[in-house]
């Protein structure tokens, strides 16, 4: 498993490496924790492709027994274009798999940091610096 | 009849040159060297130094990058432009976010940078009008002409709060760049920031590769969730799901 996890990181810093911008990033990131991640199995509500953000809502299990709308935060359209997906990626109902460093402020949301898709392909938005977010889960 | 050949094949040849025979950027372009990838130093762009600014205008311009590096060592965003989805103007917007598109035609250039449809039009062989003319703008007003290989750009106008760097300046400030190709696919924009505001001018420049077969993407900000609250952080709106129909 630790493995698997040390190749994940590496394909997203690679992935960091090829999509980002040349500068920091137009937006921090420091609102997400990137010291651990949470994972999250659910059903799509909305992928939304628009700017500055792109963003997917999960109606995923809370892990209280209940489930809640998790509201994740996704690169550009234009950087999500290079690196491979397109508005069309998933749709409403799709049952997937994201991972993500959770907001700080304790809101259901967070940065999506890897999405596994009803085939079970794994899909990276292409988050800049990707390698400061720890996948802990 | 192999005069009039020679003379057919020259007549050709000089059509089919762009633009007179100037070299043509017509294209997409990224920034050089991209991330995670080190410069050819044949290629590499310059370093930007701080701008030279008079003493009466140094004291907030220091203020300003005292915040920005505080800002930057909490991991906050500076509370720029790109935070409320306002484009860049120029200069900064040569600095090349996203992959830009030059589009030449011999009487007019428009350079667009994918980050917000950024267009600034270049026309050709006209007069610099006076900066007090224009009537302040992102892109301001922008000449061209060639000298020899090298194109030249001055444009003025731009309105005192687009700013490079966070760089106070006068609405009399002219940016004069000279663009040119190092190598086929590499182009180099080299800018000079001329204002009374300086002491001397600010020069740097920035370096692009060309993108086969790139096409610019649309980029309109339509759902800005994220901003700064009161205590400075970056927080994030987020919805209810949709009811369910």
């Amino acid at each position: 498993m630790r493995h698997r996890f040390g190749s994940r990181i590496l394909a997203l810093s690679l992935a960091a490496v090829t999509l980002t911008a040349p500068l920091a990033a137009h937006h921090s990131f420091a609102m997400f924790d990137n010291s651990r991640s949470v994972t999250l199995h659910g059903k799509v509500n909305y992928y939304q492709w628009t700017n500055p953000h792109a963003y997917l809502q999960i109606q995923a299990d809370d892990g209280k027994g209940g489930n809640k709308a998790y509201t994740l935060e996704m690169t550009s359209p234009n950087m999500l274009h290079r690196g491979g997906w397109s508005s069309r990626t998933v749709k409403p109902g799709d049952q997937v798999t994201a991972v993500m460093s959770p907001l700080r402020d304790g809101q259901p949301g967070g940065l999506l940091l890897v999405l596994t898709l009803p085939n079970g392909k794994e899909m990276l938005p292409g988050v800049p610096n990707a390698q400061r977010y720890k996948i802990t889960s | 009849m192999t005069r009039l050949a020679l003379a057919l094949g020259v007549s050709l040849v000089s059509l089919a040159a762009p633009a007179l025979g100037h070299p043509d950027f017509t294209g997409a372009w990224e920034r050089y060297p991209p991330p995670g990838e080190k410069a050819d130093p044949r290629y590499a762009p310059s370093v930007i130094p701080d701008p030279d600014l008079k003493p009466q205008y140094r004291a907030e311009w220091e203020r300003g990058q005292a915040i920005l590096k505080k800002r930057l060592e909490e991991g906050q965003p500076a509370g720029d432009n790109y935070v409320h989805c306002i484009p860049d103007g120029m200069p900064a917007m040569m600095m090349g976010m996203f992959p830009m598109e030059i589009f030449q035609r011999p009487e007019q250039i428009n350079i667009t940078q994918e980050a917000f449809n950024q267009t600034r039009r270049v026309y050709m062989d006209q007069k610099l009008p006076k900066w007090d003319e224009v009537d302040p703008s992102f892109y301001g007003a922008s000449v061209g002409h060639w000298e020899g290989d090298t194109l030249v750009l001055e444009t003025t106008g731009i309105k005192d709060d687009v700013r490079f760097r966070w760089t106070p300046h006068s609405e009399a400030m002219k940016i004069t760049e000279r663009l040119r190709l190092l190598a086929p696919d590499i182009l180099q924009d080299q800018i000079t920031v001329t204002d009374d505001y300086l002491e001397k001018p600010w020069t740097y420049s920035y370096s692009f590769r060309k993108m086969k077969d790139y096409k610019l993407q649309e980029y309109i900000c339509t759902d800005n969730r994220e901003y700064v609250d009161d205590k400075g952080n970056q927080r994030l709106r987020i919805d209810t799901p949709p009811a369910a129909p």
